[in-house]
């Protein structure tokens, strides 16, 4: 039993560096309907940046976040502008174009780490990397819950952005419909520039805090962008709170397989990986689609057995 | 007269290297053996990716089946000629699973879908006991037997890699040839209506399903026979190197920076990747960040010629061929 509460507590802690990482991914899908598969690069550059103010700067790795997420921001938007910007307009379905440019962005970004840090693994050690908290019987790894107070933070206050502010709101509605949000007035590319700063920013501080946890190398965005997917796609790719439950769904299951030995631990990723596959073929729109789906399958049994009344009541 | 001119060139350049060993160093038909892969690479991807539009990041995955069936099958006293159809069957019974269901998918979901796939595929090779798990497998060496036997004053050493180097060669031909052949063939029309808009070639009764599970099985095969000859000449493979997810980016780079979709895009595309990887790999500082010159290659291509080396060469034709007359008229009228 305490096996099984410290594998739900550690995996809903992972959860929100999953969701951070995720989210910003899906900022972009939803905006510019584009894959970016540079997220990696930019996990991995954050990691770096983080690892870079830590060492030289002496800065604590929590709090990097303040410097890289505006720092990558700015990147972010300057990418936008001058690369991404300048495809042409592929319509709502995604061109294999974009994908193949943002590729190539990403190999520009691994190669880049390679060159400036070589291939050398790194892992970041501060005062409090080993220490945990114990919670009754359950030991909490004390950098795994600095990550997850970050990622809320983070988390919450993009919320308030999306859901109160102009610019969340007009992010909301070229995510729904990009024509219509320009006929009242929004200007897309605009926006489309800032939630593609906001994403790239999104993954640099994820992989600044991903680095506290986890050795890096120039090429460890690469498990992270496919968890990234599967996270997306199970989650949805368009909603904030459907990413978070697509997290946490992975977390756990992750967290619930190393306990249990579902199958063996080297297995961890494939599993993922086929299950991203699967996720994709199964369900595209998201286990969210699929629950509004059986909503609608159940829906007309439950007004016959129970009355109309009964179900609008509730 | 125009229309002998590439064949010829073609039958020409072949006859060149089938007769290399004649008057090449060893080190320069190493480079020809390693540009040949990546021309049957880039080839091989071609049918999926260019022809039918089907962008894959995952056929490192086909590569390394064919390898493993190879070495896995030598250590058990295979003839290691005799393995290259089991790993062509392979990986061609594997393209035809994984394509069914992920067929549905369109543009970036399928490809998303397959780096899912390769990388799972390279996580369990990495993890089973029977693959040599991450260390990897060496393979015996008890070829170079065929070349021995019809030239008995050829030494030993010397006939293994003259078998190896006339194999790359030989696949390279084939592999070409039969993009060549599909591109004049019904196959390859439907290829071409299904990259174009596939509801249209649905709509006119292309079964677009059916043709891109041929077209993906075939490209897979193929791939699997460059995997294992990839095995019998280095000996040695391990899930880091023919399933790495690096070998699957080159492939896709090749025949996207040479120019996707046709007969020689991919074929520039190999020749010059290759010939850049072999240059490139000596200098020190460049061992890990090789890839940086694709990288910016890809974005280049991508932004602002999407036919990739090929339609750069087009242009400069057609600018060239659009300037000359008028320059001669201008010419004439000044004079």
């Amino acid at each position: 039993m305490v096996g099984f509460l410290s594998a739900t507590l550690n995996g809903i802690l992972v959860a929100g560096l999953y969701t951070m990482m995720s989210f910003g991914l899906a900022l972009i899908y939803g905006v510019m309907k584009l894959v970016n598969l540079a997220h990696a690069g930019f996990i991995m550059l954050g990691a770096y940046a983080t690892f870079a103010l830590y060492s030289q700067f002496g800065l604590d790795p929590f709090l990097t976040g303040i410097i890289t997420g505006p720092l990558f921001f700015f990147i972010g938007m300057g990418l936008h502008k001058y690369v991404v910007r300048r495809l042409p307009e592929s319509g709502n379905t995604p061109a294999v174009q974009s994908l193949l440019l943002l590729f190539g962005v990403w190999l520009v970004l691994q190669n880049l780490g390679y060159l400036i840090w070589g291939g050398d693994t790194r892992s970041i050690l501060t005062s409090y990397t080993m220490k945990s908290v114990s919670l009754g019987p359950i030991l909490i790894a004390m950098p795994q819950l600095m990550v997850f107070l970050v990622t809320s933070v983070t988390g919450i206050a993009l919320n308030y952005v999306l859901a109160k502010t102009y610019l969340g709101k007009a992010i909301r509605a070229v995510t729904q419909n990009k024509g219509a949000a320009q006929l009242v007035g929004i200007n897309a590319p605009r926006i489309q520039m800032i939630a593609f700063g906001l994403g790239i920013a999104l993954a640099a501080m994820a992989g600044g805090l991903t680095s506290t946890i986890y050795p890096f190398t120039p090429d460890f965005g690469r498990s992270f962008l496919l968890k990234a997917f599967v996270v997306t796609v199970l989650g949805g790719m368009e909603s904030f709170w459907g990413v978070a439950f697509g997290a946490g769904l992975i977390a756990l299951l992750e967290q619930y397989s190393a306990m249990y030995n579902f199958y063996p631990n080297v297995f961890t990723d494939a599993v993922t990986f086929t299950l991203l596959v699967v996720a994709l073929v199964v369900m595209p729109k998201g286990l969210p689609s699929v629950g509004n789906q059986l909503v609608k399958f159940v829906q007309p049994w439950f007004e016959k057995t129970f009355g109309r009344k009964a179900v609008a009541g509730s | 007269m125009k229309r002998y001119l590439g064949p010829a060139a073609a039958a020409l350049l072949v006859i060149a290297l089938f007769s290399g060993p004649g008057y090449l160093e060893r080190g320069s038909l190493n480079d020809i053996w390693n540009v040949s892969l990546y021309v049957v690479l880039a080839s091989a991807w071609n049918i999926m990716g260019g022809m039918a539009g089907q962008v894959s990041f995952g056929y490192s995955a086909f590569l390394g089946m064919g390898a493993y069936a190879t070495v896995l099958l030598c250590l058990h006293g295979w003839n290691a000629y005799a393995t290259i159809p089991v790993g062509m069957a392979v990986a061609a019974v594997f393209a035809v699973i994984v394509g069914l269901p992920t067929f549905r998918l369109r543009g970036p979901y399928f490809t998303i879908a397959t780096i899912g796939v390769s990388e799972a595929v390279r996580v369990f090779a990495q993890g089973v006991e029977w693959t040599g798990g991450s260390s990897g497998r060496r393979m015996p060496i008890q070829y170079g037997d065929f070349l021995h036997k019809w030239l008995p004053d050829v030494p030993r050493g010397q006939a293994i890699f003259l078998e190896n180097y006339y194999a790359m060669l030989i696949l390279a031909v084939v592999v070409v040839g039969t993009v060549w052949y599909i591109q004049r063939s019904r196959f390859g029309l439907a290829l071409a209506a299904i990259k174009q808009d596939i509801d249209a070639a649905e709509a006119l009764g292309v079964s677009a399903t059916w043709f891109k599970v041929r077209a993906h099985a075939l490209s897979a095969a193929l791939m699997a026979i460059a995997g294992s000859l990839f095995a019998i000449n280095f000996q040695y493979i391990a899930p880091n190197s023919v399933f790495a997810f690096n070998m699957s980016l080159q492939i896709v780079l090749m025949p996207v920076i040479g120019g996707v979709g046709t007969l020689v895009g991919p074929i520039i595309g190999g020749v010059v990747f290759g010939y850049l990887q072999i240059k490139l790999l000596t200098i020190q500082a460049l061992r890990d960040s090789n890839l940086l010159i694709y990288g910016m290659l890809l974005i280049v291509v991508m932004l602002f010629e999407p036919r990739g080396v090929l339609g750069l060469i087009d242009r400069v034709v057609k600018f060239v061929g659009r300037g000359l007359p008028k320059a001669r008229k201008e010419a004439r009228h000044a004079a």
